[in-house]
């Protein structure tokens, strides 16, 4: 579970992140939804313990130090940042060690997420030449392999085609059947819409609504989603 | 140095194996002394008493500059270029300190400067022998291992301040500009104490001066006090600390996660 407490954030004279609180819980997704610029990069960025806050606090499952949190965690971001002269198997297999696994347990790990997401054909290829969904993938099935119970994406699903998409939501459906906490950060409507359980809106570095897809809608007064988020980032504040 | 560290180092360096442009531009400059030192001894100038003189203070500069040219490609692909082809951020959200990420990558960089190094002596001795006076051949394992003792505490810190540069440049081409304006610190530094040489001093403990005041000395066939070398070899590792020091700094920044994204 993710606890986030008054999360604040300046960069010079910008405050990229002004007083973000909100709860993830186990064995649901929650959507993090913003304009581009509206602060979501940086409030994952503070929940994985890698851009320190100027104030407020993170918790995943209880724990506060850093290096902690980062153990609990698997992220997949926008640009998958693979190592492309390694293979598949050794990206996975890398990011396997420096979450402290070895010998047959990381192998077995390896081999099942490389299972799991269908990679055993490109495995032991460089990712060098892989499409966009084989990117995501292999960065996906890097940020599963140490069995995290705690999944942060940010926009996770850009430049992917269709049946992919389709795919990694079965696959994240799959995952919160299992329990996994997934905080999923997204400017993709249909995205955050199609698989998340709660939604927190984000504009201007505030949380601007927080609930169910339809608590949200009703609260604006709006007849979708869409209309809801453009009523919520563009006027004053809706409180969950 | 911890298993984390040697993790990190492991990778690094199987993927490097892998960049074989890299390599190739690497083995070019660590053999580029030795080449241009042989077409100087064709030069009918050259065979002069002066030769042996000009022949050795050639290869003291350009020892000297392999020690800093082995490890740059390494360290700009392992610091610059993780964060270009954005692969920092996914790195500083693992549960490995930002000290070991930096030894790794540095341990990484210095394999490779050492390898260069290697490459480089190696590529001297194979000149002075086919090249050289009777005389200078047979001291040539001497020259060597002067060299090597000179120059292996000189590539961890070559390798420590390419890490570092390379990790405050934004891009790739950044950190290459910015470590070409570095190598010009030993080249001139060498190239002055050919000219102007020093005699075995207090200079002696002054990273790079002391370098080439020792391999200078071992190749004219009057080596350096091994106490001042010792010295030497013992300031110049601890200033390879300060580097990383500072480079783990850089990583823990904010500025280099939002960077990195």
């Amino acid at each position: 579970m993710i606890e986030v407490e008054g999360l604040r954030k300046r960069y010079g004279s910008v405050t990229a992140v002004d007083g973000v609180s909100f709860a993830a819980p186990d064995g649901r997704i929650t959507g993090l939804l913003g304009a581009n610029g509206a602060g979501k990069t940086t409030t994952i960025g503070m929940i994985c313990g890698v851009v320190t806050p100027d104030a407020g606090s993170v918790r995943i499952d209880g724990v506060t130090a850093p290096i902690e949190m980062r153990r609990r965690i698997g992220a997949l971001h926008d640009h998958k940042g693979l190592y492309m002269r390694l293979t598949a198997r050794e990206n996975i297999r890398y990011f396997g060690q420096l979450h402290g696994l070895s010998g047959a347990e990381l192998e077995g790990r390896v081999q099942t997420v490389v299972s799991r997401l269908g990679l055993n054909a490109v495995a032991d290829r460089q990712t060098a030449g892989f499409s966009q969904g084989e990117r995501m993938k292999v960065a996906l099935a890097r940020a599963l392999v140490h069995d995290p119970r705690t999944l942060l994406l940010d926009e996770p699903t850009n430049g992917l085609d269709i049946p992919t998409v389709r795919a990694f939501r079965q696959l994240l459906s799959d995952l919160r059947a299992q329990g996994t906490c997934i905080v999923l950060s997204s400017h993709v409507l249909e995205d955050v819409s199609a698989v998340c359980d709660d939604l927190v809106i984000i504009a201007r570095g505030r949380v601007v609504a927080a609930g169910s897809q339809q608590e949200i809608c009703r609260r604006a007064g709006a007849g979708s989603l869409e209309d809801a988020f453009m009523r919520l980032t563009t006027c004053e504040e809706v409180s969950s | 140095m911890t298993a984390a560290s040697l993790i990190v180092a492991r990778k690094e360096i199987v993927d490097h194996l892998r960049d074989r442009r890299s390599l190739l531009s690497a083995m070019a400059y660590a053999l580029m002394g030795p080449g241009v030192v042989l077409l100087v001894s064709f030069s009918p100038k050259a065979r002069t008493e002066s030769n042996p003189a000009v022949m050795l203070g050639m290869m003291s500069v350009f020892a000297l500059v392999s020690a800093f040219t082995g490890g740059m490609n390494v360290a700009i692909d392992v610091m610059s270029g993780e964060r270009e082809r954005h692969s920092l951020l996914p790195l500083l959200m693992t549960p490995v300190r930002r000290r070991d990420v930096v030894i790794g990558k540095w341990i990484a960089a210095t394999v490779f400067a050492l390898a260069a190094l290697a490459v480089n002596v190696a590529g001297l001795i194979a000149v002075l022998a086919l090249r050289a006076p009777a005389s200078l051949t047979a001291q040539a394992p001497a020259l060597a291992a002067w060299v090597m003792l000179g120059l292996v505490p000189l590539a961890l810190l070559a390798a420590a301040l390419e890490i570092l540069v390379a990790g405050f440049s934004r891009t790739m081409k950044e950190a290459g500009t910015s470590l070409m304006l570095v190598m010009f610190v030993p080249m001139f530094i060498g190239m002055f104490l050919v000219f102007f040489p020093v005699k075995p001093g207090i200079w002696t403990v002054v990273p790079v001066v002391g370098q080439q005041i020792v391999i200078d000395a071992g190749m004219r066939g009057a080596s350096a006090p091994l106490s001042y070398v010792m010295a030497l070899a013992a300031v110049t590792v601890l200033c390879a600390f300060a580097p990383l020091a500072a480079a783990e700094r850089m990583l823990g920044r904010d500025a280099a996660a939002s960077r990195a994204v």
